[in-house]
């Protein structure tokens, strides 16, 4: 269809160039972007998604006591490093991934959305530990936010309190999943 | 509960003031944190002049979970788990003085072998602690391999401590009038196993971190703090320690079993940033010695005095410390014959450390600031409660 389109002995076409059948060109267009949005989608879709998958890297942000089981599942005998995961990167602008380690507090939350304003598309974010959840053990304290789903948006909970390194393992493999099966933008 | 989200300005870099020429004075306000590429949740607003640190402001409180207002409204023993949540790096350590307190003014007597179960428990923590504040203080400076050997090592002690008490860190172990349940059988000898492989591999890290010339040149000299200044501010553990100061309370006032034990108090008298990490690496070797002699001496027996379901305390208050591995760690109880404490009151060793730290950074260099800060055994859980 490509080659029919772009091929010399359809004269009319030629025209539309000129602004003659604008309309007629309109559609040579629209179809040609379908086709190649058909033709280039899915292979750089996945090559997109494989890479955005196999590197995330969160921002180095703590709220409280679970980012000791985060610095734990870098060590060695966990080493979320395998999964693409490097532990206590500086710079948010280089990251993709957040990880809300535990509790997040009256004077927290402001910053932590700033933060996540200020970290650059695409985004995830990982709510670590039954405090992140729900406020935890800390539902009637008066300075705990009752998770941080209203804060900004979590694409994977990880329960626990804290939770084991293996437990935040797997929860970085859902989301991982969930990069997988989503169409890349 | 609905919360506002406030884009308030955080101060980020402004020049600040003129002289009488109408000239900047050139003292740039830095805000650092609380993201930042250290460790902790923690904001430090600095005032520098050129690359001088001219004063610097702490702002701690970004953790602040109200932990001692929620003692008010739970029993003795449904205070244990949240309790040790502040330092779960080192749990026993923190809930140590509680359940001591709650033993004295609830007048709960402990059996002999809880008391070596506990001093095990306390030490196996302060190594589980120090190890993991050496592996960040490894990758503060620039020295990875300094983060993987600890974080590897504390494993196997984590592996100790999860089979006595069935948790990775946070333990809950220490109940008023004991611990929750007696070790199992094979805990003594694998504990024995364990501790004298990590004493052996304790004199690895010298070789590698301590005899290391781009560590040595980062931190020898650094942040001194002389004795007596370290006694005024009112540090603790081994900032003060490392200051020349012999104070440790397992010696002062000694509790549990720690009277019956043989162990010195590690003191230098440098003060400086490698001072306050040497002694920590020290302090490890003790602890060993400390966790093998309780293992030797441990009688065999009841673990655990039963109690009623909600004890009550006679009126009154109570104050308690012990050595935690950050330092002096005290709790301040006040019953009014309740099943609830009508007052809890936490003296935590890193917030004590906070006007140390902005004492010592007045007048260093910026980019002394991380090892001066870390060296603090600074914790910001801990400290905002």
């Amino acid at each position: 269809m490509l080659r029919e389109l772009l091929s010399p002995k359809r004269e009319s076409s030629r025209g539309a160039l000129d602004g003659e059948r604008p309309a007629n060109f309109n559609i040579l267009v629209g179809k040609l972007s379908e086709v190649l949005v058909k033709a280039i989608d899915k292979p750089l879709g996945y090559a997109i998604n494989w890479g955005r998958l196999w590197s995330l890297w969160p921002v180095h942000l703590e709220t409280a006591c679970c980012s000791l089981e985060f610095g734990a599942a870098s060590g060695p005998r966990y080493d979320v490093e395998r999964f693409g995961i490097i532990e206590a990167f500086g710079s948010l602008r280089q990251c993709d991934l957040m990880v809300i380690q535990g509790t997040v507090t009256r004077k927290m939350a402001p910053r932590v959305r700033m933060i996540y304003d200020q970290m650059p598309e695409p985004k995830y974010v990982i709510a670590m530990g039954a405090c992140a959840i729900t406020g935890g053990l800390y539902f009637d304290s008066y300075n705990v936010l009752p998770g941080i789903d209203g804060v900004i948006p979590v694409d994977v909970y990880v329960p626990g309190c804290p939770p084991r390194p293996e437990t935040l393992i797997q929860g970085c493999i859902l989301l991982q999943e969930k990069i997988k099966r989503t169409r890349f933008r | 509960m609905g919360l506002e989200i406030d884009r308030e300005r955080i101060p980020g870099f402004d020049v600040e003031g003129k002289d009488a020429d109408g000239m900047d004075k050139g003292i740039l306000t830095l805000s650092v944190g609380p993201q930042h590429p250290g460790s902790g949740h923690f904001r430090l607003i600095v005032k520098v002049d050129g690359d001088i640190i001219v004063e610097a402001l702490p702002d701690p409180g970004y953790v602040h979970r109200g932990e001692e207002k929620m003692c008010e409204y739970r029993n003795y023993i449904q205070n244990i788990p949240h309790l040790e949540r502040p330092m779960i790096a080192d749990s026993c350590g923190i809930l140590y003085p509680y359940v001591l307190a709650v033993e004295e003014i609830c007048n709960i007597p402990v059996p002999e072998r809880a008391k070596y179960i506990r001093v095990i428990m306390a030490e196996l923590n302060r190594c589980i602690f120090e190890l993991y504040w050496l592996g960040i203080y490894g990758i503060f400076l620039g020295h990875s391999t300094m983060f993987m050997w600890p974080m590897a090592d504390r494993e196997l002690l984590i592996d100790l401590a999860e089979m006595a008490s069935g948790a990775r860190v946070t333990h809950a172990y220490f109940v008023p009038g004991g611990v929750r349940n007696d070790v199992p059988d094979a805990f003594p000898e694998k504990a024995k196993r364990h501790l004298l492989y990590f004493r052996n591999r304790l004199k690895e890290y010298k070789d590698i971190f301590y005899d290391n010339p781009l560590f040595q040149a980062r931190t020898v000299g650094v942040g001194i703090l002389r004795r007596e200044d370290a006694i005024n501010l009112g540090a603790t553990g081994p900032v003060l320690r490392a200051s020349g100061v012999e104070h440790d309370i397992r010696k002062v006032e000694p509790y549990d079993v720690y009277d019956e034990l043989d162990f010195k108090v590690i003191t230098m008298n440098e003060g400086d940033s490698f001072a306050r990490a040497y002694v920590p690496w020290l302090e490890m070797y003790e602890s060993v010695e400390i966790a093998l002699q309780a293992l030797e001496r441990m009688p065999s027996g009841p673990v655990r005095t039963k109690l009623g379901p909600n004890p009550k305390g006679a009126v009154g208050e109570v104050f308690k410390r012990v050595e935690a591995a950050r330092g002096e760690l005290a709790y301040y109880l006040v019953s009014d014959g309740n099943p609830k404490p009508y007052r809890v009151k936490l003296s935590v060793p890193s917030f004590r450390e906070i006007p140390v730290m902005a004492h010592l950074l007045k007048g260093a260099k910026l980019a002394d600031m991380p090892s001066i800060y870390w060296s603090m055994n600074y914790w910001p859980v801990e400290a905002d409660r």
